[in-house]
Parts: C-alpha cells; structure tokens; sequence
C-alpha cells in the first residue's frame, strides 16, 4: 500500500517543484572572486590605455589590500547581525570612533589597558544592541541608528567636540610604537598586520557560521525566526551573539583606524557601516537573513576595495563614489530580491 | 443544467501550465454556468490552485483557450483578468488591519470631491456593498476590531465592488465556526440567484454536497471528471480524487499499552486552562477534543516550555520535568509539532535537511563542532519512511507541496526521538495520500512504546486513531472517552458541551 503512496505523493509535489537550490552558494562565492577579478583586469586595460597610472604596481594593490582589511573586518561581524536576519548594525560607525578615542585616552595607563579599554566600551554597546533588539525585539536598524546618535553624542559631550591624540597622552616611545603598529606592522615588510587580523576573523567567522552549532542556529534563527524558537532554539540569546559580534569587529576595526590616522576622533568609523553593508550584499548575503557566507562578503569588500582605487585613480571625487557605491547597492539589493522572486522565494 | 441557466460564463478549454520540468495543469477543460456553484475539489497539488491562478491572470504562458461570456480572451495579467469580471477571494485575507471597513471595500477607488476623498459618499457606497452580504456594521470600523468570520464577509463585499461575473472562492470556510458557514452559504445562495458564476474549492466535501451544483475533480493536474451533485456520492467523489477506495482508512493495529509515562497534574494557566490531570502511557495515542478556543494549543505550549504554568506540575516517568525553556523539555523527551506549519513549524527558505535536524542541533554537536554529515543518514531514512517527494535532502522545503511540507515537519520532530510527542492539527489542509502516510508513521510512534498526544479539528482522525479522547471545553477536561465509546457524534456534542445518550 505504501507502494501507491509515494507514487502517489509523488505526483501530488509536481506543481510546485523548481529547480534545486544546491548551486546558489557556491557560484555566489565563487562568482564575487570572479568580479573582484574583472575588476583587476579592468584597472590594467586602464592602465594599458594610459587612462589611469599606478595600478599595475605592488604598492597600489598593497594599499588596496590595507584598505579591504579594514573594511573587511568590520564586515566580518556586521554579516552575522545581516544573517540573523536583522538587516545591519547601524551602530558600527560610532562604535569604531568610540572604542579608537577611549584607547587613545587610555594610553597613559600603557597599551594594554588602552587595547582592553576599547574592546570593554565595544562590547558594552554590543551588549546593550543585544539586549533591545535580541530581548525586547526592537527594530534593529531604528534602534543601532539610535545608538549610533547616543554614542556620538557620548563622544562629543565627553571630549568636549575635540580629537586626541597619542602623543598627547603618553610619552612612552614604546607604548607609542605598539599602537603606531596596530595599523603599521607588517610582517616580512609586505603582509600588514591588519591583513593578517581579517584572515584570521574570516577563517574563524567561516568555521562559526559553518561548522558550530551556533552557526546552524542562527542560520535557522536568520531564516525563520518562529519556527528557530519552536525548536527549542534561544532565538534571543543567538541574536544577542549576533550584535555582540558586529560590536567586537567593529572596536578592532576603530583601534586599527584609529592607529592609522593617530587621532581619537567622533568622526573615525563615519560611512563603515554603509561599506559594509555593500560589501555584504555585493558578497551574496542576502538582507533577508540565513544566507550567503563569511568568505563571499569579503570577497564582497575586496570588489569594493577595488572598485574605491580605480574610482580613486580616475580622478572621480569623494561625492561621486558615494553616489556609484549607492547606486551598485540598489541594483544589487533590486537584482537580488528580483532573482529570488522569479524563483519563487519572494519572501527575501 | 436547469432551463433557467443562460449559458456559460465561464469556459477554459484545453488549457495547460508548464512549469519548468513539470505540467501542472494538463489540457484541462472547465465550465462554469452563470448561477452556478461549481465545486473545484482534489487533494493538494492537484493543480487547482493553478488552474484558478490562471484564471486570476497569474501567468502569461499558459497554453489553451479561454472564453468569458462567449468571448475569448487572453488571461494574461491579473488587471485585465479583473477587467473581464474574475473576482477572486482567497483563504488569507487580503485586508489591511488597521484602516476602515469602508477604505478596504474600496481601496483604489475611493470616491472623490475634488482634492477629497468624499467620506459620505465612501460610507454609502460602503453600507451598499456591505448590505450584499448582510453586514450591518459601522463602516468606519477598523478591520481589527471585527471578527475573522466578518472580516471575510467584508472581503467578499470588496470583491463584489468590482462587479465580478465569476467569483472564485478558495477555502472561504477554514477560519470559520459552523454557524457562520452556514450564513455564508446563505449569501454565496444569494449571489447564485443573482446569476452569478461561482467556482467554489474545498477539502470539505459535507459543504460541497451542501452548497455546489455541480463538482469538478482534479488529480495530477488532469481533469478526472465533472459531476451534478444530485448524482454524485461522497464515496464516489473521494474515489475520484484519490484513485482508490477509502475503505483504508483507519484499519486499526492492535497495540500494546505499556506504563505510564506522561503524568500531568492541576496544571493551569490563568486564562486559558485550568487544573488539567491526565496521564498518558507507553504506547498510547491520546486524543485531545474540543473547539477552537478551548485551550488545546495553550496545554501543549506549557507542556513542551514555550510557555510557564501557573501552578501544577509535568512528570515524565514518574520524575517531575522542572526547567525553564522549550530546550530543556525537548532534551527530556517531549516535543511539539506545532498546527502552523508555515511560520512556527518549517523555515520554508532552507533545505529539507536543515528543517529535519533543526530540533537536534545540539545532539549533532560534539566539542565545538556542529556534525550535519552525522545527520544524513536519519533525513535520508525518514524521508523513505514517509515517502517524502522528491525524496532530496538538498530541496527547499518551501518548494514541495504542503503535504509533503508537512511529512518533513513530522520528520523534524520524529528524528528528536521523542518518548512524548505532541501532534497539533497534524494533517491539517493536507491531502489524503499524505495523511494516510502521516497517520501510519504516528501508529508506528506509538508501536515503538512511545507516547502520542494527538491534538485534532479532524473527528474521524481522532476516533480512529486515539486509544483515548480527552474532551478539552473552555480550558477544562470535561469528560474521557475510550476507543469503544468514541464517535465522531458523541465528540462533537462533548466538545460543544452537550451530553450524548
């Protein structure tokens, strides 16, 4: 009797079986490595044309390599809070500002508690993200945006609307070196220290999402948050985790801004959060949560990284690449959302 | 046809919808007489939906001929298909909650004065519509503030607005209590009168016998046959849908009932249950009977810790079960398959796989690392075991059809290995091939001395599953029937408070 069934079941899915969803993932992945790459080639027939100078050379792609760094890791936490299914974490840039400008002041007590200082006033902020909006359920970008305001307000209030700077906190060489070298180290003179910060954040951002059990959780979490909870997951305490991540990449991402610019100041992580949200996107992780994976979002930075030095190298102005970086984020966001529908997941 | 039927409203003739690798509607021929209700039946998947989203100007690309009122026309946009008088009322509302009675009725087309909308004239015309369906309600009440039963009557006035020659009904009774089917039926009786053509889609066959003319049967997306009602059985049609005999339904193994296991005393929560006791045991199917709204889901919730209790308390073999939160219950043993499949029970965007093994994430987890692979073998067998299709672990779950949602949503809770599961509306809106499965795999449950508290809408599942039914009526148990006393009429008096002979 079985028999009949499932021939029976069989038949009664046709109507509605489309095309299976194993290629997704990994073209994604692998396609932002390929655009990233067009890019490239698109810097060196510039080149060739004598449209642009300098792309071609080892100190050009070392600066774009420095530069998709610091977005990168960044990005690496703010992707958790986007596959939880809660869009960004508005929040990122002041978080920046304020873990860079608390470690600057902090310095007259050494490096270490500098560095211990802004990673405690980081994760604060993350702690409080994820206690409203995990908890209490807030709107996440409203209530980050919020944040973002409260923070800066913070920042300008306490140090009265002025930037700081290293040497006027300390004048231990040393200390002063170490923090030179959040940003400036580099190892075998070539592979900067922030470099080899994202490769490990990625490595261990791809293993968290892929590989734990808090990966799979916040997957199920990110697509469908009801029915997370009625598997007996914690769907508030791995939203939580979410933000408290964005929060703990954001405040690496202000010490190594902070250490390049060597100034504490309200305005050091403005247009990060913007960045990487097109870096998530471009990257193929999608806004609506449980989709796309660490290493495509980087691969996302990286094509913005580029894109940022050949705007640069063609003169355009700072304007104008704000307007192309919107403009590429709603054609990706509408191709995105587009894609999904004529597949029949119009829910994303 | 009576002599007093005009002529055709509505003719589909040989029409088909592909889908990419499968045909969905298959060289279909469908007529509606003006006032005429014609019942459109067959289980899910059968290409119903499809056929009367076609109709609803769905697609661009269907193949076949369409006639409305004797004229061709070309269905290929849900604006033109409203234009040519398709009104279509599906199972979800389409209204907006927090804006009047009035705006949605005529939402797009309010009247205006000048730069104003025209409220007097907006409440008119509003009451007017709303008279067709015998609603007298203050127009300018938010859709929150009236009932679901009204809420759909204000939706089928909405769609009367647009004077619609042939009205398409999906489900319109699945929310609704008996008394209000009956008024609705009184209306669609009037709109048929008035000569409208109204293409009616149920899995109720008793409201078929009851209101249609005639009835229509589909199974994989081909047209079986058409029917008169007068000449038709409800054997007969059920044999049309599923191709054989119901007569396999519920043929009872016999099963050994074993110690108790679930043991439940005075536990209450204030509003909504109150000094509920019961015990189930070993191998047994416990059936939970009442109305909506008697606080059936409720019980499970506490049972399984989505949910506290107030006062009372839970022991599972003869231990109390005292913690906090639905994971710990679930670690115990107790698992709930929730009545919402598409919110609370699946998440529709991942794959089969990932739905199986999202109750068992943390058994899957060793150190720190989360072993899917370990997985696969248990989706793969449950998937063979309730006949899953297509039986791929990598599909995603949103793209099956809703029985074969359901048995992955069943697949999830049996690879939690549970000693107590909590089955609610477990075959809900699926079709009979699909039950049929879904049933055997739930006596299997129980075969394997596990417990089942199988809570149910659907009274010839629960007499002909249960060992026992516990009559659930305002938050309390008012009575217990065994196997031998259970009938579908003596628990439906029970749960409507009435005593049987």
């Amino acid at each position: 009797m079985m028999g009949n069934l499932s021939a029976k079941a069989a038949s009664a899915a046709d109507g509605r079986s489309v095309g299976s969803n194993r290629l997704g993932g990994f073209v994604n992945q692998a396609g932002i490595y390929g655009i990233a790459f067009l890019f490239i080639a698109l810097g060196a027939v510039l080149q060739s044309f004598g449209v642009i100078n300098n792309f071609m050379s080892a100190q050009n792609f070392l600066n774009i390599i420095d530069a998709v760094a610091l977005l990168g890791i960044v990005t690496v936490g703010m992707a958790f809070v986007t596959y939880s299914g809660h869009y960004a974490d508005m929040s990122v840039p002041t978080t920046m500002a304020l873990a860079g400008i608390v470690s600057v002041e902090i310095l007259k007590y050494g490096f270490v508690p500098a560095v211990a200082a802004a990673l405690a006033v980081g994760l604060a902020i993350g702690a409080i993200n994820a206690i409203v909006v995990g908890r209490l359920k807030a709107n996440p970008i409203i209530w980050t945006l919020a944040m973002n305001y409260v923070t800066m307000g913070v920042i300008r209030f306490v140090w009265v609307n002025k930037q700081i700077y290293p040497d006027m906190k300390t004048d231990d060489a040393l200390t002063l070196a170490l923090f030179d070298n959040i940003f400036r180290f580099r190892f075998f003179d070539l592979i900067g220290l922030p470099v080899l910060v994202l490769v490990i954040l990625m490595v261990a951002g791809q293993f968290l999402l892929m590989r734990t059990a808090y990966g799979a959780q916040l997957k199920l979490t990110g697509s469908a948050r009801k029915a997370a909870k009625f598997s007996g997951i914690n769907v508030e305490r791995v939203v939580g985790i979410a933000f408290i991540l964005a929060a703990f990449t954001a405040t690496i991402g202000g010490l190594t801004v902070t250490s390049l610019s060597r100034v504490g100041a309200w305005y050091n992580g403005a247009g990060y959060d913007f960045k990487a949200v097109t870096a998530i996107v471009i990257g193929g992780m999608t806004l609506a949560g449980g989709r796309g994976s660490i290493i495509g979002v980087i691969g996302g930075a990286f094509v913005i990284g580029l894109m940022n030095n050949i705007m640069t190298l063609l003169g355009i102005g700072t304007f104008s690449q704000d307007m192309i970086r919107g403009a590429i984020f709603i054609a990706v966001v509408g191709i995105n959302a587009k894609s999904l529908r004529s597949l029949g997941r119009d829910d994303a | 046809m009576n002599a007093d039927r005009i002529g055709l409203a509505l003719e589909m003739r040989q029409v088909s919808k592909r889908f990419p690798g499968t045909i969905a509607v298959d060289e279909v021929s469908f007529e509606v007489y003006a006032g005429e209700v014609h019942a459109l039946v067959g289980e899910n998947g059968a290409g119903k939906s499809t056929l009367m989203k076609m109709l609803a100007g769905s697609f661009n690309d269907y193949t076949g001929k369409i006639f409305i009122n004797d004229k061709e026309v070309e269905l290929h946009s849900p604006s033109v298909a409203k234009k040519f008088g398709i009104g279509m009322i599906y199972q979800e509302l389409s209204l907006a909650k927090p804006i009047s009675i009035a705006e949605n009725i005529l939402a797009g087309r309010l009247p205006r004065k000048g730069f104003f909308i025209d409220r007097g004239a907006m409440r008119t015309e509003a009451k007017r519509l709303m008279g067709k369906v015998g609603l007298d309600l203050d127009p300018d009440l938010p859709i929150e503030d009236i009932s679901q039963h009204e809420a759909q009557l204000v939706e089928i006035a909405k769609v009367l607005g647009t004077s619609p020659c042939i009205l398409v009904m999906d489900e319109p009774t699945s929310a609704l209590s008996r008394e209000e089917v009956e008024r609705l039926f009184d209306i669609i009786d009037g709109l048929r009168k008035r000569g409208l053509a109204i293409v009616y889609i149920s899995h109720h066959l008793p409201e078929i016998f009851r209101i249609a003319d005639r009835v229509t049967v589909m199974r994989d997306g081909k047209k079986v046959g058409t029917k008169d009602i007068a000449e038709a059985s409800r054997e007969e049609i059920v044999q049309m849908m599923v191709g054989r005999s119901v007569k396999e339904f519920y043929k009872r193994r016999e099963r050994t009932i074993g110690e108790v296991r679930l043991r439940v005393r005075g536990l209450s929560r204030w509003g909504f249950f109150h000094d509920v006791d019961f015990q189930a045991r070993r191998g047994e199917i416990l059936g939970i009977c009442g109305l909506s709204g008697a606080g059936r889901s409720e019980l499970a919730r506490v049972l399984v810790g989505l949910d506290q209790a107030d006062a009372g308390g839970i022991e599972l073999d003869g231990a109390e079960v005292r913690g906090e939160g639905m994971a710990y219950y679930l670690a115990k043993g107790i698992a709930y398959l929730s009545e919402d499949r598409k919110s609370e029970g699946l998440a529709l965007r991942l794959s089969v796989e990932d739905n199986t093994l999202s109750a068992v994430i943390p058994r899957l987890t060793r150190g720190i690392f989360f072993n899917k692979k370990d997985g696969a073998a248990t989706v793969r067998r449950l998937l063979k075991e309730l006949s899953v299709y297509p039986p791929d672990p990598a599909r995603t779950v949103g793209n099956l059809s809703g029985g074969n949602q359901q048995k992955v949503l069943l697949a999830k809770w049996i690879a939690s290995d549970p000693k107590v599961l909590i089955l609610d509306e477990p075959t809900r809106g699926v079709d009979i091939g699909a039950k049929l499965i879904i049933h055997d795999a739930v006596e299997k449950l129980a075969e394997a001395g596990n417990t089942v508290v199988l809570i149910s809408s659907d009274l010839p599942e629960l007499v002909g599953l249960s060992d026992r039914v516990m009559i659930m009526r305002k938050g309390r148990f008012t009575r217990e029937m065994s196997y031998e006393q259970c009938t579908e009429e003596a628990l439906l008096l029970a749960a409507n408070g009435e005593e049987s002979a």
